[in-house]
């Protein structure tokens, strides 16, 4: 429906202005007078806890006393909010669908990362890092090559047998943004928690220290096999052979 | 409105807003990509349909003395998306009242209870006298107390969407040149900076009407600005200052080349093409 308007036949003036029928509706004044009809208690009806001056309403979630449903339920466990970790998880199809589509490609030389797959809205938002997990391992026929920072142990088999490669790296906060930016003047941090040092030294996973990986993968930083070096000596020594 | 046949005006038009190569272009006050060459598309690029036509305003002159008004050499061909839009006086009057509220000053300050100056000593006991209980003596209730729920100091300004305003801007020129009161010149650079000989060339050019002269340059030519401060039915100002409260009020607006082509830069529409069958 068109906004009504006064039409006015003489020219535009500043005294001949209007708002359009119906878009102004004039204030609710309370206590002014029985005929307003918002005289006395204006609107309140008479006594009770909702008639008191102030806020007059019980707090949010209050019952009346009975237990609140937030009291009903133990609580349970914790936060890790110092160490713990939120996984974007990508699936094997659907990355394999993206490549199929012409959205994502990937080489040896150049994996796909969170960046990409960002990018190319593979995922929304890459969180601490992409973890690769196997939905679709049977159906894999794409050669996809991805460094992400986890990877499930049947996303991995899946994606060597059918010929790509799978190289788990590690990101913290910072590097994580510099990946999903595209920033490459920054040096990524190596991993300096035991449990992470034990997680990206191990073939297992693929991780990029392991030495296996530091000899498998096309392009290795001096860095990281410096890292991988001093990182696994520790199995070597003499008191680790005991 | 010109209603003179097209043939008739064609070697008489101005194509303003097709313009490109201009000194204002040159000094990147309007960011357009400055195409050096001038490109003039035939007429017969213009589609039919009765919503695109352009509009026609004659060209006057604020300069060349001895030149009658109402003969004009030129007519001024405009972009009828910024000056031939519907006349909404609702969009104006929510511009105008945006335009106010920001003016506001919002001073208006009262006391309350406790910034009134005075003691918190009780003023008569509880019980026994008789009459109502009291509290300070700055209670609203008493003569002399503080005031309950007055003004204080607040900012009055509004929000309003940039496209309500940008189409206030569009309407309000287009109102003018509806009344036929928008008038364009080729030039603003007065030499002169006598009031009397701009109060005589007026008078040839019979703008009796409040005027408000809008310029595309950066500032107000000087020679403009002086030989008008003391007129008060005149007024001067740039095209990048000037709002809708501006061209509302002032009943007659005069705009020079270079402000035609910022209007039209700034709120020309790309309107998808009818089918060519009317």
């Amino acid at each position: 429906m068109l906004p009504t308007v006064r039409v006015s036949s003489s020219r535009v003036h500043l005294f001949n202005l209007h708002p359009s029928a119906g878009s102004r509706h004039t204030q609710k004044r309370l206590g002014r007078g029985r005929s307003s009809g918002l005289g006395k208690t204006s609107g309140r009806g008479h006594k009770g806890q909702k008639a008191r001056s102030g806020n007059g309403k019980p707090k949010a979630g209050f019952e009346g006393g009975q237990t609140t449903i937030s009291k009903l339920f133990p609580k349970k466990g914790f936060t890790n909010s110092i160490n713990g970790k939120t996984y974007a998880p990508v699936n094997l199809d659907r990355i394999a669908h993206w490549i199929e589509q012409g959205r994502l490609t990937s080489s040896p030389e150049n994996p796909i990362t969170a960046r990409e797959l960002v990018m190319s809205g593979c995922i929304h938002n890459a969180r601490d890092g992409v973890k690769l997990l196997g939905d679709g391992a049977e159906n894999l026929k794409v050669q996809i090559h991805i460094t992400p920072s986890r990877a499930s142990k049947s996303a991995i088999e899946a994606v060597e047998k059918s010929g790509g490669s799978v190289f788990c790296r590690y990101y913290n906060r910072l590097s994580m943004y510099d990946c999903v930016k595209g920033r490459t003047d920054h040096i990524d941090a190596a991993p300096t928690r035991r449990q992470d040092i034990e997680w990206y030294t191990n073939w297992r996973n693929r991780g990029y220290l392991a030495p296996e990986s530091i000899a498998k993968m096309p392009s290795v930083q001096e860095r990281w096999r410096q890292l991988s070096d001093q990182l696994t000596r520790f199995k070597n020594e003499e008191f680790a052979k005991r | 409105m010109l209603s003179v046949a097209l043939d008739a005006i064609r070697p008489l038009i101005t194509r303003v807003s097709r313009n490109y190569a201009t000194a204002a272009v040159a000094n990147g006050s309007h960011g357009r990509v400055a195409n050096a060459s001038v490109t003039v598309p035939p007429l017969q690029a213009f589609p039919t349909s009765p919503l695109r036509q352009p509009v026609y305003v004659p060209l006057s002159s604020l300069i060349r003395t001895g030149h009658p008004a109402h003969q004009p050499d030129q007519v001024a061909e405009l972009d009828p998306t910024v000056f031939a839009h519907s006349i909404r006086r609702d969009i104006l009057h929510l511009c105008v009242v945006h335009h106010l509220d920001s003016l506001r000053q919002g001073s208006a300050n009262t006391k309350t209870r406790a910034e009134v100056r005075g003691s918190g000593r009780k003023i008569r006991a509880q019980k026994g006298s008789g009459k109502a209980r009291l509290g300070d003596g700055q209670s609203p209730m008493l003569r002399g107390g503080g005031i309950a729920f007055g003004p204080k100091p607040r900012d009055f300004a509004t929000k309003l969407p940039r496209k309500v305003i940008q189409m206030g801007m569009r309407v309000a020129l287009s109102a003018r040149v509806k009344e036929c009161n928008l008038r364009i010149v080729e030039s603003l650079d007065w030499t002169g900076t006598k009031t009397k000989d701009m109060i005589r060339r007026l008078d040839e050019l019979g703008w009796d009407q409040k005027t408000l002269f809008i310029t595309g340059k950066d500032i107000v030519p000087p020679g403009l600005k002086r030989s008008t401060e003391n007129l008060h039915k005149i007024s001067t100002t740039t095209a990048q200052q000037v709002g809708v409260y501006d061209l509302v009020k002032w009943s007659q607006v005069v705009l020079d080349i270079e402000a035609v082509r910022w209007f039209e830069h700034i709120l020309s529409k790309d309107r998808v093409e009818f089918a060519q069958t009317m």
